[in-house]
């Protein structure tokens, strides 16, 4: 038998998706190691092979692929862990990276700081050299201030090296001098060169980026070189695959060099799992979401395409590199209900945590969170939390609520903990309007993928909140992300700029620059073992009106890019500039210019095939489990409802709302308003009653 | 009605983002820097009345700015307001705050009933007048400043008035502004769409019946912060510098601040007159400044609505330098802001002291504009990135660096350097932290910035506007005062030339120099209470120098391995100290 595993990281849970060539597929979850994140995941893969019955060695030489999401990026910028890193830039320019532009993000707030710089600024080595914005040389490079800074980041004990040097998007000359002074003196040196690693306008941006990259990047080298050291003694002669934040994988080779594309890897499979789930129910677009403990992404996929951004930050640093459009606000299971001074309820942001954790963990926790309220509420069962392996304390969620919210309220107990549903509800409607409405796209036209353990107790309420009618549930709804690694493809982002009015495009130019650009990618690709057939790419451009500051992203065919059109590509930009904002101005004849040139490079790589289940009527009754007492939101009462048992849901099976579905990992609660049907790979779809006929053509089942 | 108090909640969360969709659309879409990059804009959502409903001010001195007008209008039009109306406004004699700053009111109508308003106001590149810009030191009354824009329909029932828009654009230097206002009426739309989605779901009875309910949680929980500051009354006055006319000219602006249980009132009764020149605040310009800086004395987590401001009271007579009466100049008149925070805090400092800054860095900012033969173009150039100073330090919180003026309280960001060497012909030589520029404290304040760029290009005009350069930002509880603002030119022949603090130069040659130093924020308590190691720190980083570690703060360090030396650092504070 021959394995993929799709291996995700968390904070809390390591998740593994072991999929089988017979397209059989399992879960796994053991407690993440946050010292050393590889010793989680090879306990995890032991004890897979122990469930098999066989030695891990018998087991892993029967893995093709291992795609893993790794956060170990994202938690050295976040505790501030990172390497030692030193900087070269412009002379007179050297304050940047910490200035962020003057930005405080809380202006009513005197008591909040500037964050501190990856950098401080005694390593912050100012170099005497100029270009102009157009790339000429105002000023040669001084060499021996190279030299100078080398011998000081020497003394220093620097770990990693960054360059960006003023206007170096336009010619990279100066860093490529320095960068090979740098080499000379440590050669071992982790390197980020801005010119290569982002060579696009906009200083603060590339300067932030490439410091980034740095910081984080000798930490992934020694996680990863360990990682493959330790895979291979276990006897592993697969490919592994790292996960990026553009939704792609890539080598753990070009991974180490490219180490800041993984630094918003978390959530970045959501949207690929989403694209998966849906489009075998014949969808193009669909809005993802993923509630865990703390936090709740939302993502919005159009023509399965998930929205690409570059304007992404981490902890109020910028991160300019492309990245999927993910919404994440601090609303999850863990989240804290309090009562402010105008009396109004609040829900978090603040979160217990998995320590104390909520009231009703009974591990210290007082504050009452959004699972308690949950258990309050009937959806969750005391006793098949975790599939019982965690035992939910009822008179202690009681308890927290009563004190901490009814009674500063003036309410009951069950109105308290249906207000704290209610509101964290709203959090998160809000979180999914970011994604699609303040985009442009209207929500009720794209179905729903719920994922994360305390996502489906929610959905129901959260998609009436945004009138959205079709939600469907993934069956590894509680391992989405591991579940979307497998199904994501390897890919490489690359960006020029090229500022230029579109009058006077200069064709020649602009097709070299993506001929530069295809070339490197075709040089990553075949380093990956990808064969030529197998890559696609995709060209765009960032255009905007003159003197607007904000630009407009426009695909483009290869072909129509070759035309050398501009009435062509100004008629592709101009509806996107309406939907986006509201209004074009094409009839006002406003010019418009370009300022950079993208190209993202895409390796296929082998899908699971997940197994289909025989249809199997619509009565759910074999997996019924018993009844109990569950508060419906809109009727603001208790009543008794019906519980499945997820397990033993079959295909075709039809459960009508209001009732409960349990599966260990997770609840499924189908409010009243909705039904869920079975499909055959396992996954609920839940819609308003009303859609049922529809909903049945698209899954196949004749009603 | 019953109240849903959750549902009280939702409505909140629905208003404020609301107001965000609102600002995202300004600032995707405007051309002009000032609204795109430095969000000089503020939007809103009002009642039926004109009572603020939510907002998203990026820069603070807008926050008061919005409401005022919209009651105006309401009166103004009384049962002449219809579905579909569009109305611009600007001016300061009915309510507006400056000039440059021009709204856009959208009623909102649900069934044949006004229930409330979107609007958004943003600071237009020009609005006629004299000078390009607005900015016009020598203006002594209005119409040298603006073309004036009380309450007038460019839509009315959605049928759009060809000749009102071309009256109001014949008179407005540059096409960006129509765009931008264009950008304006779209970002009002996106409210409208909101206000009405929300209206259909829960009905028109429950909206009002909440909303009503919304304000009086706020006004509450306002109350209940007041509660926290002693009662009394406690006054305090800061100078204006310069009023663009008579040099070393001196003004003087006095508040009483009265708290009584749950209120609190400010009054400037006994402020200076106005001036002949440009340098006046409005009235809502000035009671914006003072609620600001109150804000940041308060929980800053508090919903922002109509609630918020009914327990304060604002007393700014008319003919003084903060209300001036018609028909003065006023375009200086939100650069008041710092020099009235300033007054507000040396008196809330008597009661409530830790709860209070130092003083900031108060704004002198410089505008270019000229001709880019590059682009074959003119351009206009506000100096964003020069005139961020420091914040004043806080108990137990240091100044902020580089954040720029009390009014926009590090709301305006800095031009990106590359793009400013797009969109200008200028080269940029240094934009760095100004070493030894913050007031030494306990809690120092924070650091100022020094900026230098050759100035290139044809018919190249300078301006500058602000203050700053004769009274440094005061420390309080035994922190030192801060650094003075400057900004120079240094002409190719050898000349520099040190500008005022409102001056206009023209033909700068191209080659010329213009160096700014924008001064740090005062420092908060006791110097030779600073931890030493943060001091070394800072030595080491470059941003104190190893003298002023030594007689600001007392601390001795190593110059070469840039170590406390304990030893003699405790001898030097004992010193002090007897």
């Amino acid at each position: 038998m021959k394995y993929r595993i799709g291996i995700d990281v968390g904070g809390t849970f390591t998740d593994f998706l072991l999929t089988s060539e017979d397209g059989t597929s399992e879960i796994y979850k053991v407690l993440s190691t946050p010292d050393d994140p590889s010793v989680g995941l090879m306990k995890g893969l032991e004890e897979m092979a122990k469930i098999k019955r066989i030695s891990l060695r018998e087991f892993i030489q029967d893995v093709e692929t291992i795609v893993h999401g790794t956060t170990v990026t994202t938690n050295a910028v976040l505790t501030r862990k990172g390497a030692k890193t030193g900087l070269l830039t412009t002379k007179g320019l050297r304050d940047a990276l910490e200035m962020r532009r003057g930005i405080r993000e809380e202006q009513y707030n005197n008591r909040y700081l500037n964050v501190e710089p990856l950098v401080p600024r005694h390593l912050r080595y100012p170099v005497e050299e100029r270009l102009d914005y157009k790339g000429d040389v105002l000023n040669e490079i001084k060499e021996s201030d190279i030299f100078d800074s080398a011998a000081l980041f020497k003394e220093e004990g620097v770990e990693a090296i960054a360059i960006c040097f003023m206007n170096s998007f336009a010619r990279p000359d100066h860093e490529t001098i320095a960068a090979k002074i740098i080499k000379e003196k440590y050669p071992d040196i982790y390197l980020t060169v801005s010119s290569e690693f982002l060579p696009s306008i906009r200083f603060y941006d590339r300067i932030s980026t490439t410091v980034l990259n740095s910081y984080v990047g000798p930490i992934l080298k020694n996680y990863l070189t360990s990682l493959l050291q330790k895979l291979e003694d276990a006897g592993f002669k697969g490919v592994l695959l790292i996960m990026q934040s553009n939704g792609g994988v890539v080598s753990p080779e070009i991974a180490m060099d490219y180490a800041a594309a993984t630094l918003l890897s978390g959530p970045a499979a959501g949207p690929v799992a989403g694209i998966e789930y849906t489009s075998v129910q014949g969808y193009e677009d669909c809005l993802t979401i993923d509630m865990g403990g703390t936090s709740f992404d939302a993502a919005l996929i159009k023509d399965k395409t998930p929205l690409i951004t570059t304007e992404g930050e981490i902890d109020r640093l910028r991160l300019a590199l492309p990245m999927l459009g993910i919404v994440t606000i601090g609303a999850g299971g863990g989240s804290i209900g309090w009562v402010d001074e105008g009396g109004l309820l609040r829900m978090g942001p603040q979160s217990a945590g998995s320590k104390p954790g909520p009231a009703c963990y009974d591990l210290g926790g007082e504050l009452p969170t959004c699972t308690d309220a949950d258990l309050i509420l009937g959806y969750l069962d005391k006793d098949f939390f975790a599939g019982g392996k965690i035992p939910l304390n009822y008179e202690r969620a009681k308890k927290a609520i009563k004190e901490k919210v009814a009674n500063p309220l003036g309410m009951d107990l069950v109105e308290a903990a249906a207000g704290m549903y209610r509101v964290i509800n709203v959090n998160m409607a809000s979180g999914v309007r970011e994604v699609s409405i303040k985009r442009g796209h209207d929500p009720r036209e794209f179905p729903l993928v719920v994922a994360g353990g305390a996502g489906p107790v929610h959905a129901g309420m959260i998609a009436f909140e945004l009138e959205i009618p079709i939600m469907i549930i993934p069956k590894e709804s509680s391992i989405f992300c591991a579940a979307g690694m497998l199904m994501s493809d390897l890919k490489h982002n690359f960006v020029r700029t090229y500022s230029a009015r579109l009058d006077d495009l200069d064709l020649k130019k602009l097709l070299s620059l993506f001929t530069e650009m295809e070339e490197e990618a075709f040089k990553l690709l075949k380093s990956e073992h990808i064969p030529e057939d197998s890559i696609e790419h995709i060209y765009s451009l960032d255009m905007r009106y003159v003197k607007q500051y904000h630009e407009v992203n426009v695909e483009m065919a290869k072909e129509e890019l070759e035309k050398g059109d501009v009435g062509l590509i100004a008629s592709k930009f101009h509806p996107e500039h309406n939907r986006l904002y509201g209004y074009s101005l094409e009839e006002e004849g406003t010019p418009l210019e370009l300022i950079n040139l993208r190209l993202l490079s895409i390796g296929q790589t082998k899908k699971p095939q997940f197994r289909e289940e025989k249809y199997a009527q619509e009565d759910p009754s074999k997996a019924l489990k018993k009844k109990r007492q569950a508060y419906l939101p809109l009727k603001r009462t208790f009543e008794q409802v019906p519980v499945y048992d997820g397990h033993k849901l079959r295909h075709g099976n039809r459960v009508e709302g209001p009732a409960i579905i349990e599966q260990v990992n997770t609840t499924t609660f189908v409010t009243p308003e909705y039904s869920v049907l079975c499909d055959k790979y396992g996954s609920y779809t839940m819609y308003l009653k009303a859609k049922e006929i529809e909903v049945k053509e698209r899954l196949g089942i004749s009603s | 009605m019953k109240i849903d108090k959750i549902l009280a909640s939702v409505f909140q969360r629905s208003f404020k983002s609301i107001t965000e969709e609102m600002s995202i659309v300004l600032t995707k879409t405007t051309r002009s820097p000032i609204l795109c990059e430095a969000k000089d804009f503020v939007t809103g959502l009002y009642d039926g009345k004109g009572k603020m409903l939510e907002q998203t001010e990026n820069l603070p001195i807008l926050s008061f700015s919005l409401g005022p007008v919209c009651e105006y209008i309401v009166n103004y039009y009384g049962d002449e307001i219809y579905p579909g109306d569009v109305i611009f406004h600007n001016d300061v004699f009915s309510m507006g705050n400056q000039n440059n700053d021009v709204a856009v009111y959208k009623p909102i109508f649900f069934e044949d009933k006004l229930i409330a308003w979107a609007a958004s106001k943003g600071h237009q590149a020009d609005v006629g007048g004299a000078v390009a810009g607005g900015y016009n030191p020598r203006a002594t009354e209005v119409w040298q400043e603006t073309l004036r824009i009380p309450p007038v329909k460019v839509y009315e029932k959605g049928k759009f008035k060809k000749d009102v828009w071309d009256l109001i654009f014949a008179n407005i230097r540059f096409d960006m502004v129509a765009a931008d206002m264009r950008a304006q009426i779209g970002s009002c739309v996106v409210g409208e769409r909101g206000i009405l989605k929300l209206v259909e779901k829960y009905g028109l009875d429950v909206f009002e019946s909440h909303k009503a309910y919304l304000f009086d949680s706020t006004e509450k929980m306002m109350r209940a912060e007041i509660r926290t500051i002693p009662n009394g009354i406690y006054q305090g006055e800061s100078t204006v510098y310069y009023d663009g006319r008579t040099p070393g000219s001196k003004y003087k602006i006095k508040v009483k601040i009265t708290v009584e249980d749950e209120e609190i009132t400010f009054d400037y009764s006994d402020t200076d007159p106005q001036t002949e020149g440009f340098v006046n605040g409005t009235y809502t310009s000035s009671a914006s400044a003072t609620l600001l800086t109150f804000l940041q004395m308060v929980n800053p987590d508090m919903p922002h609505n109509d609630g918020m401001i009914r327990p304060v009271k604002i007393i700014i007579p008319e003919g003084t330098i903060l209300n001036a009466k018609y028909p003065a100049a006023t375009t200086f008149g939100n650069h008041l802001c710092p020099p009235n925070a300033d007054a507000i805090i040396r008196a809330l400092s008597q009661a409530i002291p830790q709860r209070v800054t130092a003083g900031w860095n108060q704004l002198l900012c410089y505008l270019t504009s000229g001709y880019d033969a590059r682009k074959k173009d003119n351009y206009v150039d506000i100096g964003f990135l020069g005139l961020k100073g420091g914040s004043g330090g806080t108990s137990g919180v240091e100044g902020y660096d580089h954040i720029g003026m009390i009014d926009a309280s590090g709301g305006v960001l800095d031009q990106d350097y590359e793009m400013f060497e797009q969109q200008t012909p200028h080269l940029l030589l240094k934009h760095e932290y100004w070493p030894d520029s913050a007031g030494a404290g306990q809690w120092r304040g924070g650091l100022g910035v020094e900026t230098k760029f050759k100035i290139r290009g044809e018919k190249t005009k300078v301006v500058t506007f602000g203050d700053g350069d004769v009274e440094p930002p005061f420390g309080l509880f035994g922190g030192k005062d801060a650094t003075l603002n400057k900004i120079e030119l240094h002409y190719p022949d050898g000349k520099v030339y040190k500008t005022t603090s409102k001056d206009l130069v023209e033909d700068v040659p191209s080659g010329t120099v213009l160096f700014q130093q924008a001064g740090g924020g005062g420092g908060y308590g006791d110097p030779y209470l600073r931890e030493s190691a943060k001091v070394a720190q800072e030595v080491k980083n470059g941003i104190i120098s190893l003298n002023r570690a030594q007689e600001d703060y007392g601390v001795v360090i190593d110059p070469k391995t840039f170590e406390v030396n304990l030893e003699e650092t405790k001898k030097m504070r004992k010193k002090k100290n007897k």
